[in-house]
């Protein structure tokens, strides 16, 4: 099966091969990445994580294209436009330009890795920057253009998402039945559990709909994930890679700080923190304001640390006495390039293999803390729904069921990942 | 002719590791290496031999100052280094920046495990390539040109191919002999080995020998050859600088140490080895066969081997230093009462080629 995940054929046996030198070439030539990625998914389990996490990706990427109360396009008097393109934020151009950036760059396989991996990061900064400062969203109104000729039998054609609600659409409403009072609040379920409005997982108390608020709360659910993850993993490996090499002193001080946070409990710090700071542009030192979703995913990642921090410490305490880290030094190489060139990589596995667990603990701490309120106030969020459910008073089983289940079905992706990679690494780090 | 100067010349060197302390006693710290002095000229293949745990490999290990300071500390003594830009400098005073500049460049060195000196994540390829790129401005196509070079200096067959093969492809032979094709590809004065071949089979071991004897030649380098293997010693050494417990206790040319083998510890060496065709019921222990030799020269006296030396005073005694008994060999003695003696540091000159000319 792992044959099969890595189609390079093995490479011929020469005749006139060093026979002398007994070498045998019958590995097939390929990086121990490839091969842990290929040994990987062989589990049918990471493949199914993999195949959910695939598919938050496509959702959180074209949120836009697939919840949007803005029609994808309109033919008004025999002339095409988009609303929906109007309505991107900078954010949907980021993360659209880096989309197909990535597709590109993974495509262009003759390029080697680490130019492919900073091209990818100019792009997001630049696109970032860029959108970030040109891309302004238009105000929503009630009487758009479109809207109007709709309204008037002008238009000829107007192309819905698939679903034509945006995530905090409260107002318009298209009933199935229009007999029927929209304004009814107890029966804004999902239609085909006999609910009247045209909701496939029904509407929260404020009317938005469930299913493209869910949708668009896929890109907080990857990003808290990722970034918190990130952001811990490399204080982790900056902190963690002086402690294992140096040892000694460093090594002292260093475990006595991993033990100082390990030892503070990280949701009750993220709830302080969140109160702290409420509002959702909370400013968190004077003069500097920034997104609410930023400063939990800065949380989850600063009080993360710790762990990562013990994981590198060991593998390098383990690494520095190899044979070729002192073949590095002795070659001359810098302090820089023996760490994390020829050190990092050959510690980094059970790294990754927390850091999965990470992602998905980190998504957790996210849900938990929108769950108690101290989350995102407008964006959608997963715990915010869940927040809904049972706040109203009574419980709102849609806004329960579809929500949790995503929460479940996203963190159980991660931790079957995470348990594949380190089935695939185990024997590696045995040899 | 001017008296040719040494390329390397060690002296007095002592590193000092941290001890256990016994119960109720302070911590002594353990002598890894005391009052080494040794010195090795261009083209001339110096053998370290001694068991574990004697100094070998600290010793060389100090030469690109890699032993880690802490716990290590380097106690007392000088590494003189001829550097044909610098003049001599001694490299226990040189900066981390400076030693860079060496490491590799001017002294290369191979380790013990070919199993495990390479880095199994990069190409045999793009780690000889580092070493070159780091040293020298070349191009990366000069690079890979040179990278090629060296693996088929090495007797590499195909190396367009291997460069581009992972550690895990090759046999423990291949893989040293990339080791030394990345030692080498800077073009080193000196070639500190590490036991080179000590993890390798027979066939293998000779192959690599004889592979580092080519080389020799064909580049002029010096080289530092740490080993336990006598055979290895006795094939391959101009010079043979005996350890034990961090001193070095006989100093001499190759054939003189396995002709006459003054210091007891020597002779014990030398006598447990087997021979080719002699029958022998049991091999002598070293402790057997460490006796003094009764012709040892006047003036001079040897402490009889111990396996335990005093943790304070040393192997021979606290006295005891290398002196040259006869010309053209140090052994580690103190001078008989009423004998005047100055302790000399060992240098010389000897190249097993030259003589083999002239027998």
């Amino acid at each position: 099966m792992s044959d099969a995940a890595n189609p390079k054929p093995s490479p011929p046996i020469t005749a006139d091969g060093p026979a002398a030198a007994g070498h045998a070439s019958v590995t097939p030539r390929r990086s121990m990445t490839r091969q842990v990625i290929g040994e990987t998914l062989t589990h049918w389990g990471a493949r199914l994580g993999l195949v959910w996490v695939v598919a938050l990706v496509f959702m959180a990427v074209f949120a836009p294209l697939i919840a949007n109360s803005q029609p994808i396009a309109v033919r008004v008097d025999g002339r095409w436009s988009s609303p929906m393109l109007v309505h991107l934020g900078a954010l949907d151009v980021t993360l659209l330009v880096t989309f197909f950036a990535a597709a590109v760059l993974v495509m262009l396989r003759r390029i080697a890795a680490r130019w492919r991996w900073l091209a990818l990061l100019g792009v997001v900064v630049v696109t970032g920057v860029i959108a970030g400062l040109t891309v302004s969203v238009p105000q929503p109104v009630v009487h758009a253009q479109w809207r109007v000729a709709q309204a008037e039998g002008r238009a000829e054609r107007v192309v819905f998402a698939p679903i034509p609600y945006s995530p905090n659409d409260r107002v318009r409403d298209r009933v199935r039945d229009q007999s029927i009072d929209a304004a009814d609040l107890k029966d804004v379920g999902p239609w085909w559990a006999g609910h009247p409005h045209n909701h496939w997982l029904g509407q929260d108390p404020l009317r938005q709909d469930v299913a493209s608020r869910m949708i668009h709360a896929a890109r907080i659910a990857l990003g808290v994930g990722f970034i918190a993850t990130g952001i811990a993993m490399t204080l982790g490996i900056l902190i963690g890679a002086p402690m294992g090499y140096f040892a000694g002193a460093v090594d002292l001080i260093g475990m006595r700080l991993v033990e100082v946070f390990e030892f503070i409990p990280g949701l009750f710090l993220l709830l302080i923190f969140a109160a702290f700071f409420p509002g959702d542009y909370p400013e968190i030192i004077p003069g500097l304001k920034i997104q609410r979703i930023y400063l939990i995913m800065g949380i989850i990642g600063l009080t993360g640390w710790a762990g990562y921090a013990r994981f590198v410490r060991a593998e390098f305490l383990k690494i520095r006495k190899q044979d070729y880290v002192q073949a590095a030094k002795a070659c001359g190489l810098p302090l820089r390039s023996v760490l994390f060139k020829h050190m990092l990589p050959n510690g980094l596995a059970p790294v990754l293999v927390s850091a999965s667990f990470g992602v998905a603990s980190a998504i957790l701490a996210e849900a938990t803390l929108s769950f108690l309120g101290l989350g995102l106030n407008e964006d959608p969020s997963w715990g915010k729904l869940l927040d809904q459910a049972v706040k109203s008073g009574t419980f709102i089983w849609w806004i329960a069921i579809f929500p949790g289940a995503a929460i479940f079905l996203t963190v159980f992706a991660y931790n079957l990942i995470g348990e594949a990679l380190r089935d695939a690494i185990d024997p590696h780090t045995q040899r | 002719m001017p008296e040719p100067k040494p390329l390397l010349q060690i002296e007095d060197l002592a590193v000092s590791f941290p001890g256990k302390g016994e119960r109720g006693r302070p911590a002594v710290r353990t002598q890894a290496v005391d009052r080494v002095s040794m010195s090795l000229f261009p083209g001339q293949t110096l053998a370290v031999v001694g068991e574990s745990g004697s100094g070998k490999s600290v010793s060389a290990l100090s030469v690109l100052r890699l032993v880690p300071t802490p716990p290590g500390h380097y106690d007392r003594g000088r590494i003189l280094w001829r550097d044909e830009k610098h003049g001599t400098v001694d490299l226990l005073t040189r900066n981390e920046k400076q030693m860079r500049s060496v490491r590799g460049n001017q002294i290369a060195m191979i380790f013990q495990e070919p199993m495990t000196s390479l880095n199994p994540v990069y190409t045999v390829g793009s780690q000889i390539m580092e070493a070159i790129t780091l040293h020298r401005a070349v191009t990366r196509a000069e690079a890979l040109a040179i990278t090629e070079r060296a693996l088929r200096d090495v007797g590499i067959a195909d190396p367009a191919q291997r460069l581009k093969e992972y550690p895990h492809q090759l046999s423990g032979g291949m893989r040293q002999r990339v080791m030394i094709a990345m030692a080498l590809a800077c073009e080193p004065e000196l070639l500190l080995a590490d036991e080179p071949t000590t993890a390798l089979d027979v066939t293998i071991q000779a192959q690599i020998l004889e592979l580092l004897r080519k080389l020799q030649q064909e580049k002029g380098m010096a080289i530092m050859l740490i080993t336990h293997d006598l055979g290895v010693v006795a094939e391959n050494a101009d010079v043979v600088a005996v350890m034990y417990a961090g001193r070095i206790c006989e100093y001499g040319s190759v054939l003189d140490i396995f002709d006459r083998p003054m210091h007891p510890y020597t002779r014990g060496l030398l006598a447990s080895m087997p021979v080719l065709g002699k029958a022998t019921h049991r091999l002598p222990t070293v402790m057997d066969a460490a006796t003094i030799p009764g012709d040892f020269p006047e003036g001079f006296i040897v402490a009889p081997h111990v396996e335990n030396p005093h943790p304070v005073d040393g192997y021979g005694g606290a006295a005891a230093r290398l002196y040259e008994v006869t010309p053209g060999r140090w052994v580690l003695c103190t001078p008989a009462p009423g004998h005047d003696a100055t302790p000399t540091l060992p240098v010389l000159d000897y190249k097993r080629d030259t003589m083999a000319a002239t027998s």
